[in-house]
């Protein structure tokens, strides 16, 4: 856990959504600056769900979504300056990365001159430069999850939610983008929370791990403390801690 | 020798030489007859302002549908208003169903009060160009949503969700990201709807009617010169039709080839 991170981000209270049959029950965790909480779940858990309501392209029936102590449920997207990334990264395919990079701050009116210096700093900065005018269609796996990582934090975004970011990618790939968001995370002191269903994954990239099952949220812990836990017999199971009973 | 279940594509070969027998005939007479009677039908001043006014009234119609069709696709896939599926459906309704009628309800509508209201304000509609223009409108919007819906549709939504969270307004994900995206199948729709404006026929008779040199469109004209024995003229007006349509699918299908590749390199 990162000594320096003191500030809230994020703070979920008692967040509930129904999807048809489907129910996210009263998810309730909190964030701070330059922390990484991956939320671990299988397939179906609701964890795409539950980033889904925290970026606010759903609202929650109760509960409270908080950003640095604001309840943000009824701000609109637009207003919102959270980060997300998609597992296909969403990039804008008819812009260059360039133009994908500087779109956020060329909605908020910033000279011309002084998104290109700033779009080169940040290429600089994920070692994207040599790419800057290329279309996302040309772009490996790797190029892409850097160039939409670097367009997230040109807002100077405080939340960055992640869907699975990491699953197309090859294991060097993911190695180097693993170090990259954890130095990123520090240096632009923004809260990440990352949802996958990978433990090892879970387990080297973040600082706290929470576990959804469900639709219910069985826990958050720190990293180390994954297979340690008292977690309860399904968590276990799904841990792979304890063999499911056989009928 | 004929491979096991040959049978099939040779039969289905066979059906596409009637249907291109059938089609192709019609287009083969107009083509050649048309082109025949062309030159001495174009210096005729009739043809000349049905072919101008066909134009013209396709043109701005065509712009008018889709400062309409844009806005109501876009509410009809993007947003979660109440009464979306009706309203969906009485424009599946009104596509459906023949343009004579659309002509006559538009008739009745523009002969009432509020009508007679609109023609003493300066908009005359009943037997006036203005009401050519409103019936290819009326007629061609639900089809212009229709393709219009479908382009939006094509487009991923997470994009300008992402766009959104970026600092995009509704508005700046729509002219951003959703309308370049959806710029060739738009592009495509316009010229098909373009076409369709030209030779509309129905629903302008009913509201129009065809006056000489006054409501003569190339479908009007068509009509007139049948009526009046003329068959000339009638083949070269459906010439000019063909030829017209022929270069609007041409440029439609160049655009879905120039997007198809660029689709693959993006």
């Amino acid at each position: 856990m990162c000594e320096h991170a003191t500030e809230e981000i994020l703070r979920l209270e008692d967040v509930t959504l129904r999807r048809g049959s489907f129910l996210l029950n009263q998810i309730r965790f909190s964030v701070r600056a330059g922390e990484i909480v991956a939320i671990l779940g299988r397939t179906g858990a609701g964890k795409t769900l539950l980033l889904e309501t925290i970026a606010g392209f759903c609202r929650p029936e109760a509960g409270r979504v908080l950003c640095r102590g604001t309840n943000i449920c009824r701000i609109p997207l637009h207003q919102r300056n959270i980060g997300y990334l998609y597992q296909d990264f969403s990039l804008f395919p008819h812009m260059i990365a360039a133009a994908n990079l500087g779109y956020g701050l060329k909605l908020r009116r910033v000279p011309k001159g002084e998104i290109q210096k700033r779009v080169e700093t940040m290429a600089d900065r994920f070692g994207i430069r040599s790419i800057l005018d290329q279309y996302p269609g040309t772009l490996s796996g790797g190029e892409q999850q850097r160039v939409a990582l670097a367009r997230a934090l040109m807002v100077r975004t405080p939340l960055l939610l992640l869907d699975e970011p990491f699953s197309a990618l090859d294991p060097a790939t993911k190695e180097g983008l693993y170090r990259l968001l954890r130095e990123i995370c520090q240096e632009f002191q923004c809260a990440v929370v990352l949802v996958t269903h990978d433990f090892r994954e879970a387990a080297a990239l973040s600082h706290r791990v929470g576990v959804l099952l469900g639709g219910t949220l069985r826990g958050v812990v720190p990293a180390q403390e994954l297979f340690d836990a008292p977690w309860d017999e399904e968590t276990r199971c799904f841990l792979g801690l304890e063999a499911p009973e056989k009928e | 020798m004929m491979r096991r279940g040959g049978w099939f594509p040779l039969v289905c070969g066979l059906m596409t030489l009637a249907a291109l027998a059938l089609v192709g005939s019609n287009v083969a007479v107009i083509a050649v007859r048309g082109l025949k009677s062309l030159p001495a039908c174009l210096v005729q001043p009739e043809v000349r302002f049905a072919l101008g006014l066909s134009v013209k009234s396709a043109c701005i119609s065509t712009a008018l549908c889709f400062l309409l069709a844009a806005p109501t696709a876009y509410t009809l896939t993007r947003t979660a208003l109440p009464g979306r599926r009706a309203a969906e459906m009485v424009l599946e309704l009104t596509m459906s169903l023949p343009y004579i009628v659309l002509g006559l309800s538009m008739l009745i509508l523009f002969s009432s009060p509020a009508g007679k209201w609109l023609k003493e304000a300066g908009f005359p509609v009943v037997f006036h160009q203005n009401g050519v223009i409103l019936a290819q409108l009326v007629v061609n919007l639900p089809f212009a949503v229709r393709l219009c819906a479908a382009a939006f549709r094509g487009v991923d939504r997470k994009l300008e969700c992402t766009a959104g969270l970026l600092g995009a307004s509704p508005a700046q994900q729509f002219f951003t990201v959703l309308l370049p995206l959806s710029k060739n199948a738009l592009i495509s729709a316009v010229i098909l709807v373009w076409s369709r404006a030209l030779g509309e026929f129905g629903a302008t008779l009913m509201l129009v009617g065809v006056t000489r040199m006054k409501t003569e469109t190339l479908p009007g004209s068509i009509y007139l010169a049948v009526s009046t024995n003329n068959l000339d003229a009638a083949l070269a007006s459906a010439f000019l039709l063909l030829v017209l349509s022929a270069l609007s699918l041409t440029a439609a299908s160049l655009l879905g080839r120039s997007s198809e590749k660029r689709s693959r390199y993006v």
